[in-house]
C-alpha cells in the first residue's frame, strides 16, 4: 500500500514540477518593492564601454543596483538575443544600439520616448546628426556619448621613407581623393618592394564609400545600388590584384598585427608593415593606441611587435565620412523607466561625465575603487570624440598634450574632429543598412580576389540582400 | 471471510482502475504536448504569417513565405548544401565506423585496447561545436598555422571547397566515434553462437559479415541513419561559427538552419519566414526518415532478421543437442 501511495505522490510532483515551469513568476510582482530596497537598473550592451558609464553611475547612485550585461556582437548575437527578449516581457532597462541597427528600433514601438531631455541637448549642443538618428516622427528614442567623424591614421616613419615627407598637410594632399590614394599606394608598394601595404584589408575603405552614396540603400522598399558601389568593388579588386593590402580580415589578428609591425607573411616568414588604418575617432584610443604597443605572444612568453606611439599621424583621408557610434535608449515597459531615463540623462547629457570621459578620468584605478572585481583592463583613456559641442569647445585645447596626442606626434586629433563634426549628415542612416553592408562583404571579398565577373558580384549581393530582407524588393 | 479475503478484494477493485498508466505517461505526455506539440503547430501558424520581433502586429499572408522561400536562390542552394555537407560525411563516416568497429569486437582479432581507442574515437564528440569550429577557423586563416606549413599561402575560406572540405571533414571527425559506438553496441548484442556455427560450416568473413552481421546490425543502422538524417538537416553550429555566419565564401557552406537563422536574426527579425524554413526542413526530415524505416523494413515475419538458413541451422544444432 505504502507503495502505490508514494509512487502516487511521486507522480503527482513530476507533473506539478512540469506544470510549475509554465507559471508565469507573477509572486516578484506582488510584493511592491518599498523605497529602502534598491532599485535595479539592468543594462544591456555589447562593448565595455558602457560598462564604465554604469560603474560611474553607480557611484554617484549608491541606492540603485547597476546590473550589466555584456553580449557580443560579432555576428549579431546582441541584436538577437535583444529582439528575442523584447517580446517576452523580461527586458532590461537599458539597451546600447550600435549605429548599424539602432534606427530599427528607433523607429519600432519598443523605445521610451525620451523627448523631454530634448531641451538639454539644445543647452549641451548635441550634434545634430545624433540627434536625427535618435529621433523617428519627431520623437527622441535614443542619445550617443560620441560623435564619429572619420579620420585617416598613417605611420609617419614610412611616410618620410617612402612618400618623403611626414608632414600632415602635404600626406592629405597626396591622398586627397581614392585614386590619389591608389597611386600612393602604388608608390609605397614599389619602393618598400612590397613589404608594406597601404592598408591592411579591403574593408578598410568600404565605409568611406557607404557614406558618399547619393542615395540610400532602400528606396519605397526596393533596394538602390549607389553607383559607389561600383566604385568599391574596383578599388577593392585593384588592391587585392596589385597587393595593395595585406590581406587580413578586420577586427582579426592580421589586422591588428599591423598596428604594432607584428604582421608577417605566413608563407614567406618576412616581416611587413601596415601604412595606414582609415578609423574614425574612437578607432583612435580603442583600436590604435591599445593595439599600437607589443603584445604577448600565443604561449604568453615573450612580447612580439614594438610600441609604434608617436609614430601615427591624423589626417582626414580620402573621402569624408563618419563611421560607428553607439546609442543608449530605454526600453518602454522597463521596470525602471525613470532610473533609466536618469542614465541616459547622466550617460549623453552631463557636462562633467562627458568632461571626465573624453580626457580620461574614467581610469581602471578610478572604476575599481568603484568595483574591485572589474580586473585590470576595464578602463576610458583621453580622446574618445563626445556628442556635445560644447563640451568639445571646453576640453579641446586639453588635447594639445595629451596621451592620445602624444601618440599621434603630437598632433591635436580633437582639433581636426572638432572641425569635421558638425558638417556630418545623417541622412543616409536606414534600419537595414548593416544588413545590406554585410551582404556586400561576401560578393565583394569573393570578386576582389578574382572570382567572378561583376555582373555576378552584384546578381550575388541581390541574392544575399534578398535573403537576408524578406521586405525589401530586389530586380 | 478471512481478514486476507477482505484484502483480495480491495486489492482487486484497485487494480482495476487502470487510470495508472495514464498517471504515470501523464507527465511525459503533458511534456511532450506543451514543449513539443504545441510549438510544432505554432510553427506551422507563423510560417503562414509575417510576424516579426520588430512589430506588435502581424497577419496572415497565406503561402507567401513559401513562394519567396522557392524564389530564392540561397534556399535552394542551402537545401542542395545541408545534402552535400550531410552525405560526404555520413558516408565515410559509417564505413569507417563499420569497419573498426568489426576489428574491435572480431573474436578472432582480439585487439588489445579497444576501449582506449573507443575513447580516444569519442573525444571529439565531447568537445563544443563552437570550440572545435573557431579551432579549425584559425588553423586555416590566412595567418594560421596551416599557410605556415607551405611555401604558398591560401586563403582557405575563401575556397568553396575547401571550406565545404573543411565542414565536412569536422562533421565526419566529430561524429564517427559517437557511430563507432552504437556499432559496437549492436555487434557485441549479436550471439557468438551464429558465428561460432558459420565458422564450423566454414563461412568465409565476408560471408559472416554479410548474412549474419548486416542482417541483424539492420535496426541499429536504420536508427543511426534516421538520427544521422536528422542530425544532418539541422546542421548549424559548425558552419556557422567558421566563417561569418553567412555561410560565406559564396554561401557554399549556407545550411538551412543557418538560413533560418538568418531568417530569424535579420534586422526585423522575421520569423514568419524563419519558421517556413523550419517548416519546410521538418517536412523533408519526416519524408525521409519515413521513407528510410520503409525501405529498410524487416521482411522477416518472425521479426528476429537473421537469415533464414542460419536460422534453420540453429535449430538443427539445438535439435541435435537434445
Amino acid at each position: 500500500m505504502l507503495k502505490r501511495k508514494m509512487a502516487f505522490a511521486l507522480a503527482c510532483l513530476m507533473s506539478v514540477g512540469l506544470l510549475a515551469g509554465c507559471q508565469k513568476p507573477s509572486t516578484s510582482t506582488t510584493t511592491k518593492p518599498s523605497d529602502n530596497t534598491p532599485k535595479t537598473l539592468k543594462i544591456w550592451s555589447f562593448t565595455d564601454e558602457v560598462k564604465t558609464y554604469a560603474l560611474a553611475y553607480q557611484k554617484e547612485h549608491p541606492e540603485v543596483k547597476v546590473e550589466y550585461t555584456m553580449i557580443p556582437m560579432t555576428n549579431g548575437e546582441f541584436q538577437t538575443k535583444l529582439k528575442s527578449t523584447l517580446q517576452s516581457g523580461d527586458v532590461p532597462d537599458v539597451v546600447s544600439l550600435e549605429i548599424s541597427f539602432v534606427k530599427e528600433y528607433v523607429e519600432s514601438t519598443y523605445l521610451a520616448d525620451i523627448s523631454d531631455l530634448s531641451p538639454l541637448t539644445k543647452d549641451m549642443k548635441t550634434y545634430q546628426y545624433t540627434l536625427d538618428i535618435g529621433s523617428s516622427q519627431g520623437k527622441l528614442k535614443a542619445l550617443s556619448y560620441q560623435a564619429t567623424p572619420g579620420a585617416m591614421f598613417y605611420r609617419r616613419s614610412l611616410a618620410k621613407k617612402y612618400l618623403g615627407t611626414d608632414d600632415p598637410v602635404q600626406v592629405q594632399a597626396m591622398v586627397s581623393d581614392m585614386n590619389k590614394f591608389k597611386d600612393v599606394a602604388k608608390k609605397i608598394k614599389d619602393a618598400s618592394s612590397g613589404d608594406t601595404y597601404m592598408v591592411a584589408s579591403t574593408g578598410d575603405f568600404a565605409n568611406l564609400y557607404f557614406a558618399n552614396r547619393q542615395k540610400p540603400w532602400v528606396e519605397n522598399d526596393k533596394l538602390v545600388i549607389d553607383p559607389k558601389v561600383n566604385d568599391l568593388l574596383d578599388m577593392a579588386k585593384e588592391f587585392r590584384q596589385n597587393g595593395y593590402e595585406a590581406q587580413a580580415t578586420q577586427w582579426q589578428e592580421g589586422w591588428f598585427a599591423g598596428m604594432n609591425d607584428s604582421l608577417v607573411d605566413p608563407a614567406t616568414k618576412k616581416a611587413k608593415q601596415v601604412f595606414s588604418y582609415l578609423l574614425p575617432t574612437w578607432g583612435l584610443p580603442y583600436v590604435l593606441m591599445q593595439n599600437g604597443i607589443p603584445k604577448d605572444n600565443a604561449d604568453k612568453t615573450a612580447k612580439v611587435g614594438k610600441d609604434t606611439t608617436g609614430d601615427w599621424a591624423c589626417i582626414s583621408g580620402p573621402m569624408p565620412y563618419f563611421w560607428g557610434g553607439t546609442y543608449v535608449g530605454a526600453i518602454k515597459n522597463a521596470k525602471n523607466l525613470d532610473t533609466a531615463k536618469d542614465f541616459i540623462k547622466f550617460m549623453t547629457l552631463n557636462e562633467t561625465t562627458l568632461k571626465n570621459w573624453a580626457t580620461g578620468v574614467y581610469n581602471n584605478a578610478y572604476l575599481k575603487a568603484i568595483d574591485n572585481t572589474i580586473g585590470d583592463t576595464l578602463g576610458q583613456g583621453p580622446g574618445d570624440f563626445v556628442s556635445s559641442q560644447k563640451v568639445v569647445d571646453s576640453i579641446v585645447s586639453s588635447f594639445d598634450n595629451s596621451d592620445a596626442s602624444k601618440f599621434i606626434g603630437g598632433q591635436n586629433s580633437y582639433k581636426a574632429f572638432q572641425a569635421a563634426a558638425p558638417s556630418i549628415n545623417a541622412k543616409l542612416i536606414q534600419a537595414s543598412d548593416d544588413a545590406i553592408q554585410r551582404a556586400l562583404n561576401d560578393p565583394m571579398a569573393n570578386y576582389a580576389s578574382g572570382k567572378g565577373t561583376k555582373e555576378e558580384t552584384i546578381k550575388a549581393f541581390k541574392e544575399a540582400v534578398k535573403n537576408a530582407l524578406p521586405d525589401v524588393k530586389v530586380d | 471471510m478471512s481478514v486476507s479475503d477482505v484484502n483480495i478484494k480491495r486489492r482487486k477493485g484497485k487494480l482495476e482502475k487502470n487510470y495508472y498508466g495514464y498517471l504515470f505517461t501523464a507527465p511525459f505526455i503533458i511534456g511532450f504536448l506543451l514543449f513539443s506539440f504545441y510549438p510544432l503547430i505554432y510553427t506551422f501558424y507563423l510560417s503562414i504569417t509575417n510576424t516579426t520581433l520588430m512589430s506588435e502586429t502581424s497577419k496572415i499572408v497565406g503561402l507567401d513565405n513559401f513562394k519567396q522561400l522557392f524564389d530564392d536562390k540561397f534556399f535552394m542552394q542551402s537545401l542542395r548544401n545541408t545534402w552535400k555537407i550531410w552525405l560526404l560525411n555520413f558516408i565515410p563516416q559509417i564505413g569507417i565506423a563499420m569497419l573498426l568497429s568489426i576489428w574491435f569486437t572480431n573474436n578472432r582479432l582480439k585487439m588489445k585496447g579497444v576501449g582506449i581507442f573507443r575513447a580516444i574515437y569519442y573525444l571529439p564528440n565531447l568537445l563544443m561545436p563552437a570550440t572545435i569550429a573557431v579551432l579549425f577557423f584559425n588553423f586555416f586563416s590566412m595567418y594560421g598555422p596551416v599557410n605556415q606549413l607551405f611555401s604558398q599561402s591560401t586563403d582557405y575560406f575563401r575556397s568553396t571547397g575547401w571550406t565545404q572540405g573543411i565542414v565536412i571533414f569536422v562533421q565526419w571527425w566529430m561524429w564517427f566515434g559517437s557511430t563507432l559506438i552504437v556499432l559496437m553496441a549492436g555487434m557485441t548484442s549479436i550471439s557468438p553462437s551464429y558465428y561460432e556455427s558459420a565458422t564450423v560450416d566454414g563461412a568465409s568473413a565476408a560471408q559472416m559479415f554479410t548474412k549474419i552481421t548486416l542482417p541483424l546490425l539492420k535496426p541499429i543502422l536504420v536508427y543511426t541513419l534516421v538520427t544521422s538524417l536528422v542530425g544532418g538537416m539541422q546542421m548549424f553550429d559548425i558552419p556557422f561559427m567558421l566563417t561569418d555566419g553567412r555561410g560565406s565564401p559564396s554561401g557554399s557552406i549556407m545550411t538551412m538552419n543557418i538560413l533560418m537563422y538568418m531568417k530569424f536574426s535579420s534586422t526585423k527579425g522575421h520569423i514568419g519566414a524563419a519558421a517556413s524554413v523550419g517548416v519546410v526542413i521538418f517536412i523533408i526530415t519526416c519524408v525521409c526518415a519515413f521513407a528510410i524505416v520503409r525501405l529498410l523494413r524487416d521482411k522477416d515475419p518472425e521479426g528476429t532478421g537473421v537469415s533464414s538458413k542460419v536460422k534453420s541451422r540453429e535449430l538443427k544444432k539445438g535439435a541435435a543437442g537434445v
